[in-house]
């Protein structure tokens, strides 16, 4: 059967995120305990890999630490969209714990670089232009605060090369369901003037953008004359021909240091 | 039941200028159930009447004014939850269902409790395949009839909501639950069930509305020695095999036929262990109300490897094919396709997809799919369409006798199907696999306006997301739905064109109705943890 229907606030309230690329395709049922529970257990709603299907991606949880996402698989979450684990041991609640924690982050990669040096370059950057580490930085791009904890080094790594191609999907509970986030849009108003920006939300008639100002626009769609959405691309700059391997190493350091486990 | 759109609105007119006093006495004997397509003011059955048009023959809220559609009430369920009611209303009452089981009336002048009644239901109660939710209520006569999570069907005072009696429909802990809104016949409560995920055996029961006592009960997978069995392969495919009946089906009265659809197969995604057509999963089936006894079937997906419930509204309708009138039902099916079938004989007279497929070089004469090879999930994964979740679910479609259109939310999304290994253990997940979805800006939606006897596409009006959306359709030359994001709107009925949308603030996965009361029309639809009604000033 399966209407899965949405458990939307269901993972709301665990899972602030799919990360895309984080995981590439796995066979089924293979490898790790914690992932063929995954398969039994929690595919019929989360989709394989936690990507998301009718319920919301689950590759990303909010829990900050691993007790609070062992409450909340066990448990169910307290809307009661997502029911309890039946049957399960406190054991296998760990392994599925761990495994969860594996989707969000991506594969595990050696991080090569020092930190304090990578803190360096992320000033030279300026970097806090757009981004914001504990409270401090610009706001177009995504809070870096903890990003350790939320991505791994390979993730890290390529979204500082070529930040187009691993822009995350429904790593908010803004626009759930594998939408792509930090999407360029370009809206062209009916007398001519053009509006580019991130999307921020959407709905089927609505849209809304903001700046790099950080001013943010509200549309109707039926009140332009065109919205261009820019898949693919990315505000950011890359940084493939612009840093060296050692300065990249470092980069990727300091950012893989944020919020990760001491 | 063709009928003359002018004659519809004749009555509709007659019934809203007749204002009813605002009593709250309830009784809805069968014959008012037989005649509720002539008496739009009520909303009876979960689709409206026993056709399953889900159409008001209504039209005070019409082209016109449909812009200055505005908020009458709102009610805010008790307790989260996915809230998929599609009420009932009679005689100024509407009844909602709430996450997971709480059945509660409501006074639909204002949205005040009338009475709210909440099961007992177990902590270890077990729902494998859908969230804990519930779709609706039947009235007959003086009483409401409920199904619960915990896999019971109860009977309760319509005016009270005090409990005339519970019964248990199957045993939760093997993974029966019932999520859907029964469908009250003459003397006879018909009830489906849920659990194809955790390895029940399907079948759907008629109950004496009075006592509770079971009347018949019709399996939807045959037992030993009995036509079909054999499309199973082995005897204990069978006795696991899914074939769940979780959607409220239809009925016509003359032909004093019930038409019910059935669920997946099971394990849902290895078809290796259960060989054959497997037999009736993913059909319709004809029933005689009386015996349970089967008339016809008609099996849309044998052998489904995708998961592709054909629990679909069965929509009833008669038009013209061929200079031949003709009793229809027509169905659009989660596999992508569209189906026209005589509803007297079970002959199938066309389908043709409606959304994006690729999984079968169309269908032969007889409607059975040409399956192209290659298409079944895999241990590494393989893409195909339609998703997962269909190009179409449980909520409903609607007809307009006025446009002779088919209106359906259709899903266009694909899933990359994964092929596992199940093992059965009682009351344990029992599916064998699983897909991730090609989501978010690689998907979309539309509601598609369908030649109903054809299912050639007249309009579409696309929306940004896969959700689970139902539609209404109006005598007000009117369709209205929903989106995931909470966008509640209405389209014009020849068109597409939009004519209004309000934000609701809540995902919809819930179908509209509409009814009227003291001289007004009314549109209600849940949103979120809400129910809206709506209305023009």
């Amino acid at each position: 059967m399966v209407t899965r229907t949405i458990l939307v606030a269901a993972l709301a309230a665990i899972a602030s995120a799919a990360v895309s690329g984080g995981v590439s395709a796995q066979s089924f049922t293979q490898a790790a305990p914690g992932k063929q529970l995954f398969d039994a257990h929690c595919v019929d709603c989360h989709g394989v890999n936690g990507t998301g299907d009718e319920a919301p991606a689950i590759n990303h949880p909010l829990g900050a630490d691993d007790a609070a996402l062992h409450k909340i698989i066990r448990d169910g979450t307290p809307d009661g969209r997502m029911p309890r684990v039946r049957r399960m041991t406190e054991e296998e609640v760990d392994q599925l714990v761990a495994y969860v924690r594996v989707l969000s982050r991506g594969p595990n990669t050696p991080v090569a670089g020092n930190a304090d040096s990578g803190r360096a370059v992320y000033q030279r950057l300026n970097c806090a232009t757009c981004h914001v580490i504990g409270g401090q930085g610009g706001v177009l791009g995504p809070d870096l605060t903890r990003v350790g904890q939320r991505r791994a080094a390979g993730y890290l790594r390529q979204a500082v090369l070529e930040p187009g191609k691993v822009k995350p999907k429904g790593s908010t509970n803004i626009l759930l369901n594998g939408f792509s986030e930090y999407l360029p849009v370009s809206v062209v108003e009916r007398d001519g003037r053009e509006v580019r920006g991130i999307r921020v939300n959407e709905d089927s008639f609505t849209i809304q953008v903001r700046d790099s100002a950080g001013t943010l626009y509200s549309f109707r769609k039926t009140d332009v004359q065109n919205v261009d959405k820019q898949f693919g691309r990315s505000l950011m700059p890359g940084y493939k021909d612009k840093l060296s391997a050692a300065e990249t190493d470092d980069l990727v350091a300091y950012l893989a240091s944020l919020g990760a486990a001491k | 039941m063709s009928t003359h759109p002018f004659r519809f609105a004749a009555i509709c007119v007659s019934l809203l200028l007749a204002l009813s006093p605002p009593s709250l006495g309830q009784n809805v004997p069968y014959q008012r159930l037989v005649q509720a397509p002539a008496t739009p003011n009520d909303w009876l059955t979960y689709s409206g009447n026993y056709t399953s048009q889900r159409y008001s023959a209504l039209t005070q809220i019409n082209k016109q004014n449909v812009k200055n559609l505005r908020p009458a009430w709102m009610y805010q369920i008790k307790k989260p939850g996915v809230f998929e009611a599609s009420p009932v209303v009679a005689d100024g009452v509407m009844y909602i269902s709430e996450p997971p089981s709480t059945i509660t009336a409501l006074d639909v002048r204002t949205g005040r409790p009338l009475w709210t009644w909440t099961p007992p239901i177990p902590d270890n109660v077990i729902v494998i395949g859908s969230p804990p939710v519930n779709r609706g209520v039947a009235i007959l006569d003086d009483m409401v009839f409920a199904g619960s999570i915990a896999g019971h069907l109860a009977a309760l005072d319509a005016k009270t909501g005090v409990l005339r009696w519970d019964i248990v429909v199957d045993d939760n802990r093997k993974g029966y639950y019932l999520t859907l809104a029964p469908l009250a016949l003459n003397g006879k409560i018909i009830v489906g069930v849920s659990g194809a995920e955790a390895g029940i055996r399907g079948f759907i029961a008629a109950y004496d509305p009075k006592t509770g006592k079971q009347l018949w009960r019709t399996y939807t997978i045959p037992g030993p020695g009995e036509p079909g069995r054999e499309t199973w392969g082995t005897a204990t495919a069978a006795e696991i095999g899914g074939s769940s009946t979780w959607l409220t089906g239809s009925f016509d009265p003359q032909l004093n036929t019930l038409y019910w659809v059935t669920g997946n197969p099971g394990p849902d995604y290895d078809g290796d262990v259960r060989q054959g057509d497997n037999l009736y999963t993913c059909s319709v089936l004809a029933l005689d109300p009386d015996t349970g006894k089967l008339k016809w079937h008609f099996q849309f997906t044998p052998h489904d490897v995708h998961d592709w419930d054909s629990n679909q509204i069965p929509v009833l309708f008669d038009d013209t094919i061929n200079g031949r009138p003709r009793k229809l039902l027509a169905v659009a099916n989660r596999n992508a396709f569209y189906y026209v079938i005589d509803r007297e004989t079970g002959e199938f007279l066309s389908g043709t997809p409606y959304a994006k497929q690729t999984w079968a070089d169309g269908l032969d004469a007889k409607g059975r799919p040409r399956v192209k090879p290659g298409n079944d999930p895999t241990v590494d994964g393989k893409q195909v369409w339609p998703n997962l979740q269909g190009s179409a679910n449980w909520y409903s479609p609607s007809y307009s006798p006025q446009t002779k259109l088919f209106y359906q939310f259709t899903r266009e999304m694909s899933t990359i199907y994964y092929k596992g290994q199940a093992k059965y253990t009682t009351g344990q997940p029992y599916t064998a696999g699983g897909g991730t979805a090609v989501n978010g800006d690689d998907a979309y939606a539309a509601i598609r306006a369908l030649e109903a006897t054809t299912g050639k596409l007249k309009w579409e009006f696309k929306l940004l997301q896969p959700g689970m959306d139902g539609v209404l359709s109006t005598a007000g030359g009117l369709v209205f739905s929903g989106t995931e994001e909470g966008n509640f709107f209405a389209l014009d009925a020849d068109t597409g064109k939009p004519l209004w949308d309000m934000q609701l603030g809540g995902p919809i996965h819930a179908n509209p109705i509409s009814f009227g009361v003291d001289g007004k029309q009314y549109v209600a639809i849940p949103a979120g943890w809400t129910m809206y009604v709506f209305g023009v000033p």
